[in-house]
């Protein structure tokens, strides 16, 4: 025996070196970085909301993106850069919890970005208040989520039970419709929307030909034959997008065209037009913020400057949901500056974060933000003031109330082409 | 009574739709013995090579679909070998392997699909998107028609090729028992790779139909899978005439359940007529299942 190495032995060891060294450089550089401000997105990147999911993840993407080439968050005149981490809620409740506890465990995220749907936000909720981590939820839209009064959420985008019900009488008073059939899907957002329309029924006084709920799963002619049987003014869906283009596809085999179809949510989203085509015009929406709006921001400038840069960066028109979430960062951004504190933030610190974020008062490029401190929509940014828009050659078009409008509603709706 | 004679016609066309998607596994369970839990994931591919065709090609679904059948039936052929081998490995459990394997090659698909065409739901349109017949009171969709035609073509050229080839006396050798067929010469093996070719390229055409009605997008696998594998147990697990039965029953009992109590409780009352045949008759709605 020799102490001589091996050409075998010194290969395996320069290997297992090299390979190392390949694996513990990015741990040597993360450390020998600035302190950042870790977030965390927990949202639906697969799944059956995996639409909705990545649209959200788009607008938290953009936020971070343009504020790190600032430099990042200014916090007492320093500026810290944003990392962001990703966990997948796959678009079920309990998988979106397990997301968001890894990402507060394993990546250490000092804030939560919410989650697309209602459904996993409510499962997330408990994990927030049980590590203390505060979470903006850029897209949940049940009124349930703020009726558990949760202390660590905060919602950009008004509750459905706010929006729905005021449209019905704002289209009901634009086209002198007199009667509406409501269908949704049977899951907590869409029923809550369809509940809302039903609501702005009764409210308004109008004919209620039906309301019906069916499983996302159903085939949808048994639905449409019997609003076609019906033959109301007005037909209300409460879905996301994969039902709302199989209804108006279904719709269209079955010849049923109602003289107005009002849908929430997914028809602001840039695909619903691009693959209905032509037979996405004249869709009536609900959105609470659009281009046109005239607010504005330092960070993304005017309503329409960020259009055009999330065109830019996407490939397509963003939607409210898009928008609400980019506001998150600057909500954060806002929130954080006040604090006064640098990151890495311990629990006390993201409990003062938390009471920051409750005395925001801002405006944004998405509209102002200011979230309840009280009542059923506690910590919900009822802020924006929805507006009903219409599909008008493909694009989203606000058509009422009549100070929002930007051309005339179409009423009642030619054949289909 | 006009909303009646339209519920019974969307049942009938609901059951073609079911027939379609379910046809093939059905031949390919009963052959191979294997439940193929990649069937959704076939009708979702199928939908897409569709979408593909549609907007880069220009080509309508109707064209499509025989190219679609051509493509996936040869993908099968191919796949078709390492299914047997894995059903008839000598390992413990080879059912359950099989299923595993299926799951595998499904999971595969749906990641796959959301690498290649994002998450957003595509819509495929044809000649016939949107087109409808009215007899009197009733609105005849001809997408759906032509689905229902199609289930009708695939029962009638799957009884040919069954009962009036040596291909489909070979199929029901194998069907029947698999050591004993080989034994009298066929070429199990071989046999098995053309059934599990023959069930992808009608499920994949199945699913260029499903997506000009529809729409398709990475998820819809899931959802194709189940209604494939309801409609298979209420027919009688290899049974493919009982396809025929049970998915216009399927099909009538979701239409006119959703017309006169509520769509809400259309899958309910599915579910428990599943339940029912499945405690009265466990070999299926005709009986002939394994």
């Amino acid at each position: 025996m020799t102490n001589k190495i091996s050409r075998r032995n010194f290969l395996k060891g320069s290997a297992y070196g090299l390979g190392a060294l390949t694996l513990g450089a990015p741990a040597i550089h993360v450390r020998a970085q600035e302190p950042v401000i870790r977030c965390g997105v927990v949202t639906s990147l697969s799944g059956e909301n995996r639409f909705g999911g990545n649209l959200t993840r788009r607008g938290y993407d953009l936020w971070a993106e343009e504020i790190n080439k600032l430099g990042g968050v200014e916090i007492n005149g320093d500026r810290y850069r944003v990392e962001m981490f990703y966990g997948d809620a796959q678009s079920r409740p309990a998988s979106g919890a397990d997301a968001a506890e890894r990402l507060i465990i394993r990546d250490e995220v000092s804030i939560l970005f919410g989650p697309y749907t209602s459904g996993v936000t409510l499962a997330v909720q408990p994990i927030c208040a049980k590590y203390g981590v505060p979470m903006i939820s850029g897209s949940a839209e049940s009124p349930n989520v703020w009726l558990e009064k949760p202390r660590f959420n905060f919602g950009m985008i008004p509750a459905v039970d706010h929006t729905a019900g005021s449209s019905i009488g704002v289209i009901a008073e634009a086209t002198g419709a007199a009667s509406v059939g409501v269908v949704g899907v049977d899951e907590p957002f869409s029923k809550e929307t369809a509940e809302g329309f039903r609501n702005g029924v009764n409210d308004t006084g109008l004919e209620l030909t039906r309301f019906e709920l069916f499983p996302a799963n159903a085939d949808l002619t048994p639905v449409v034959s019997n609003l076609k049987a019906d033959n109301p003014d007005l037909v209300a869906v409460g879905g996301h997008e994969e039902v709302l283009i199989n209804f108006i596809n279904t719709a269209k085999s079955l010849d049923f065209r109602p003289k107005a179809i009002l849908m929430h949510y997914g028809v602001t989203a840039a695909a619903f037009a691009d693959q209905l085509g032509a037979d996405a015009n004249g869709v009536l929406g609900i959105s609470v913020w659009t281009p046109n709006l005239p607010y504005r921001d330092d960070l993304f400038g005017t309503a329409s400057d960020y259009d055009e840069l999330s065109l830019a960066r996407w490939g397509s028109h963003p939607d409210y949901t898009e928008a609400a979430c980019s506001a998150s960062g600057l909500v954060l951004q806002d929130a954080a500056r006040r604090l006064g504190k640098p990151p890495v933030w311990d629990r006390q610190a993201r409990l003062e974060l938390v009471e920051a974020l409750e005395e925001t008062d801002i405006e944004t490029f998405y509209g102002p933000v200011a979230f309840e401190r009280e009542g059923n929509h506690y910590h919900n940014n009822i802020q924006p003031v929805p507006v009903v828009i219409q599909i008008t050659e493909g694009r989203v078009v606000p058509v009422a109330p009549s100070d929002a409008a930007q051309t005339e509603l179409v009423y009642p709706l030619p054949a289909f082409s | 009574m006009d909303v009646l004679l339209q519920a019974l016609l969307n049942g009938i066309l609901i059951g073609g739709i079911l027939i379609c998607l379910t046809v093939g596994f059905q031949l390919t369970f009963g052959v191979l013995h294997v439940i193929d839990f990649a069937v959704g994931g076939w009708v979702m591919l199928g939908g897409y090579a569709a979408y593909w065709a549609s907007r880069l090609l220009g080509v309508d679904p109707f064209i499509s679909v025989f190219f679609v059948f051509v493509l996936f039936a040869g993908v099968g052929c191919a796949l078709g070998p390492l299914i047997y081998h894995v059903r008839t490995s000598r390992y413990a459990r080879p059912d359950l392997m099989a299923l595993a394997f299926t799951f595998g090659i499904f999971i595969m698909m749906r990641g796959g699909a959301l690498w290649l065409w994002s998450f957003d739901s595509r819509s495929v349109d044809s000649v016939l998107s949107g087109a409808s017949l009215s007899i009197g009171p009733v609105t005849v969709p001809l997408l759906r028609l032509s689905a229902f035609g199609m289930a009708l073509l695939l029962g009638l050229g799957l009884f040919v090729l069954l009962y009036r080839t040596r291909f489909g006396m070979a199929v029901r050798a194998v069907a029947q028992n698999r050591d004993h067929a080989g034994l009298m010469g066929v070429d199990v093996k071989r046999v098995s790779a053309y059934v599990y070719g023959i069930y992808t390229g009608i499920t994949a055409s199945a699913g260029v139909l499903l997506a000009t009605i529809y729409s398709v997008n990475p998820e819809v696998g899931v959802r194709y899978t189940l209604f494939a594998f309801f409609v298979a147990v209420l027919a009688g697990l290899g049974s493919v005439g009982g396809v025929l039965v049970a998915g216009l029953v399927l099909g009538l009992v979701e239409s006119l359940v959703g017309t006169y109590v509520g769509t809400r409780y259309s899958l309910l009352v599915v579910f428990a007529t599943l339940y029912l045949v499945l405690l009265i008759s466990p070999k299926g709605i005709l009986q002939r299942g394994i």
